[in-house]
């Protein structure tokens, strides 16, 4: 299922990735559950294996600043990062929905387990009880927590102790190296804490009726899925997500696993890249609603309809990887006012045709520091293997999840070996 | 000139541009200026010779590692404990302090903590633009001695540099930083007054304000059309049928037309994203950018002998390139630019 602005599409897909049959109803305003139910009735009536609903409702929420919790955020770095304070440079309006109050308190960590600065647990518990009332949610951020997330998890066990059931987003769920940016994705995290639990029990409540025997998932940014239980507890993961299954199911109706794909809408064209079968990530960092995020959303250009050919030709270059052209694949609903490149059978209901073949996924990043390049294999291993936690976390089956990706990138200008270690797993489904 | 929250967009992307496509995260710069300016007020620049002969300027920056300051993104007391340490060692009042390196994020940095302190910005820097040594500096050109140096963390932890050449500065910061995790605020090249005019790159305030507010014309509009040992830029437009090659290593070092360089270091060259308007950084390059090639002159100092041995092509790797024609015409008119 692919849950649009305009419409709701669904597939049904066989096991090995043939698409059966595809129907496009109308989206229902503010009611996601609503289309899913009239575009799951249009299929033919098939035991289902499981479902995977691709979502745009959460990048909606941000950029229209609509059903949003108020998030208070909790900064752990002392005075390692306090120059610049949370929520600086938001746009006004989205600010004014979200903040519920923040605090700096001395902690974090560093490079190494010699530079980590104990949690001031008390200045947490007086953070605590300064926005109780106030947040619906409460956003935290450790200084390097994606090297080392404990003082996440011990802030966040106060702050439950002192304000009971809320809401709680940890930055090392979400996002990589860049304290700013992982901390926006967080707060934004948080304030869509009530959306989520409401698609989540929604999606649960008419599928759990629609089709009992089915697993129920839903779409991520980076192209895979995770369960409801997840998005319920990371919705910020969900951002991105449309794009992000419609550049899948480009790739899995072609056999492509690199293209350039084209997304015709009813107001605009959304130019992507596929790279190994995956969106290619947004160079230079993502944004959401006027925030910077940093998490790897797809990189796209928007070129609004009616179109000037030469503008749609110069974003589909522009995304090329190299001058050895990828194939351009035009997929959506307005497909055919797009002449030239490959135009797939069922491509018009291409997002929930991704959102149906896609893996469920995982993801992990660390620096490390090696003494040389000898141990760099262990160290790797120790990183795929925490990736492929997150993707069974997520509900991936264990006995089959693969690493999709690990990369190694030196760190510039410092003089010890630091490398920065990221990699991705992906597995089917669990069936459980 | 007072720079403000209003004037401060147009002054960060100058030292983006200065950055010569490294330098630093200037938008991390660019925030705590901005922080520091609301929560202090605007900070007044000083002209070189509108300074007391006497008066203790002091350097300041960051350095480390790009990736280190995007998550350590500094504290608020580091210009404050360099201020006390520097006093100490010097034995007065520091009355102004000057950006070691107006290019990328410690342009901006120099703002934030001149606000902090209270302090007037003395409009000059150590380099001009940016460079990755800390010793690729007019005041070594000059002469003057780096030491006694100071570094610090965050939190004041702090180490004192003495007794040593330039090459040798860099040398201890490396080995310090990386005790300091990554990152340091450092000041050296102390200087008084009366030597800023002889020892500094002069009115590099005003030009990345001035650079921000007007970009040049650039030298080539096209696409990155390769990107591998050298980037390789297609011209598109008016400039099309043309092919440069852009030599970069942690910044951009030469544009190269038809085997003459147009454009090499110590000059500054920058890349402008054509779509976002933004300034692109040397690591962040890919296929497909459209983009306008800027050259920007550097400061004399740096065309003559003793600034091209310590930062000039071959200080980069970059042997047998003849001096840029544009340098050549420069220093033929014995002008400045």
């Amino acid at each position: 299922m692919d849950v649009g602005p305009t419409n709701t599409d669904a597939a049904l897909v066989t096991r090995d990735g043939r698409v059966v049959a595809t129907a496009k109803v109308p989206s229902a305003p503010e009611d996601p559950v609503a289309g899913v139910r009239a575009a799951l009735g249009r299929l033919p009536r098939h035991e289902l294996d499981g479902v995977a609903v691709g979502l745009r409702g959460a990048a909606t929420a941000v950029t229209r600043r609509a059903g949003l919790r108020r998030v208070a955020v909790l900064r752990i770095c002392g005075r390692s990062a306090s120059a610049v304070r949370p929520l600086s440079g938001w746009p006004a309006d989205l600010r004014a929905a979200v903040e519920a109050g923040a605090a700096i308190v001395d902690g974090g960590g560093g490079l190494g387990p010699e530079d980590r600065v104990p949690l001031d647990r008390e200045a947490v518990r007086r953070f605590a009880g300064a926005v109780a009332g106030r947040a619906e949610a409460v956003a935290v951020v450790g200084l390097f927590a994606p090297l080392d997330g404990e003082q996440e998890r011990e802030a966040a066990a106060i702050v439950r102790a002192e304000l009971g059931e809320i809401p709680i987003s940890l930055s090392a769920d979400l996002g990589t190296i860049g304290l700013l940016e992982r901390e926006n994705a967080t707060v934004l995290d948080a304030a869509l804490s009530g959306f989520a639990a409401a698609v989540a029990d929604g999606l649960a409540a008419a599928l759990a009726e629609l089709c009992p025997a089915a697993a129920v998932f839903v779409t991520r940014g980076d192209g895979t899925l995770m369960s409801l239980a997840y998005l319920a507890r990371h919705p910020g993961l969900s951002l991105g997500s449309g794009p992000a299954s419609v550049l899948r199911g480009a790739g899995a109706l072609t056999g492509l696993a690199d293209a350039v794909v084209a997304d015709v809408g009813a107001r605009r064209i959304r130019v992507g890249a596929l790279a190994g079968g995956f969106p290619e990530v947004a160079v230079g960092g993502a944004e959401i609603g006027g925030v910077p995020i940093g998490v790897g959303l797809p990189g796209l250009i928007r070129v609004p309809r009616p179109f000037d050919p030469a503008e749609l030709a110069e974003a589909v270059d522009r995304l090329q990887p190299a001058a050895g052209r990828l194939p351009l694949v035009v997929v959506g609903g307005g497909a055919d006012a797009v002449p030239g490149g490959l135009h797939p059978e069922h491509g018009r209901t291409a997002g929930a045709i991704g959102a149906a073949v896609s893996p469920v996924g995982g993801q992990y990043e660390r620096i490390v520091r090696l003494p040389d390049r000898s141990a760099l294999p262990a160290a790797t291993e120790a990183v795929a293997e925490e990736a492929r936690a997150a993707a069974v976390r997520a509900g991936a089956d264990p006995r089959h999840v693969e690493i999709i990706e690990v990369t190694d990138t030196p760190l510039a200008y410092l003089p010890g070996p630091f490398v920065r270690l990221r990699a991705r797993a992906a597995g089917p489904p669990s069936p459980l | 000139m007072d720079i403000d929250a209003g004037l401060l967009p147009a002054f960060a992307r100058g030292c983006a541009v200065l950055g010569s496509g490294g330098g630093g995260p200037v938008r991390i710069g660019r925030a705590a200026a901005l922080q520091a300016l609301e929560d202090f007020g605007p900070v007044r620049v000083v002209a070189p010779g509108a300074l007391d002969p006497d008066t203790l300027v002091m350097p300041i920056g960051t350095a480390g590692s790009a990736e280190v300051m995007a998550e350590r993104v500094g504290g608020t007391e580091e210009p404050l404990h360099l201020r006390a340490k520097i006093e100490e060692l010097y034995g007065g009042r520091v009355g102004a302090v000057m950006a070691s390196e107006i290019g990328g994020a410690n342009g901006c940095l120099a703002v934030a903590w001149a606000a902090r302190l209270g302090l007037p910005l003395v409009d000059a820097d150590g380099m001009g633009r940016a460079f990755p040594r800390m010793d690729q500096c007019v005041m070594e050109l000059a002469g003057l001695s780096p030491t006694p140096a100071v570094l610090c963390d965050e939190r004041g932890r702090t180490v004192v540099i003495d007794h040593v050449t330039g090459p040798w500065l860099e040398r201890l910061v490396r080995a310090a930083l990386e005790a300091f995790g990554g990152q340091a605020a450092t000041s050296e090249y102390v200087l008084r007054g009366h030597q800023v005019p002889a020892a500094t790159a002069l009115g590099t305030v005003t030009r990345a304000v001035e650079l921000g507010t007007r970009l040049p014309d650039p030298i080539l509009t096209g696409k990155i059309a390769e990107v591998g040992p050298s980037i390789l830029v297609e011209g598109l437009g008016p400039d099309a049928g043309r092919l440069a090659r852009v030599e970069a290593g942690s910044e951009y070092l030469a544009v190269i037309e038809d085997g003459e360089p147009v454009a090499a270091v110590p000059d500054v060259i920058a890349l402008l994203d054509t779509r976002t308007g933004e300034i692109v950084p040397a690591d962040e390059v890919r296929y497909g950018l459209r983009v306008r090639v800027l050259r920007v002159p550097c400061d004399p100092v740096w065309h003559t002998p003793a600034g091209l041995r310590l930062a000039g092509p071959a200080a980069f790797g970059l042997t047998g390139l003849p001096e840029p024609v544009a340098a050549r015409r420069t220093a033929g008119d014995g002008g400045s630019p």
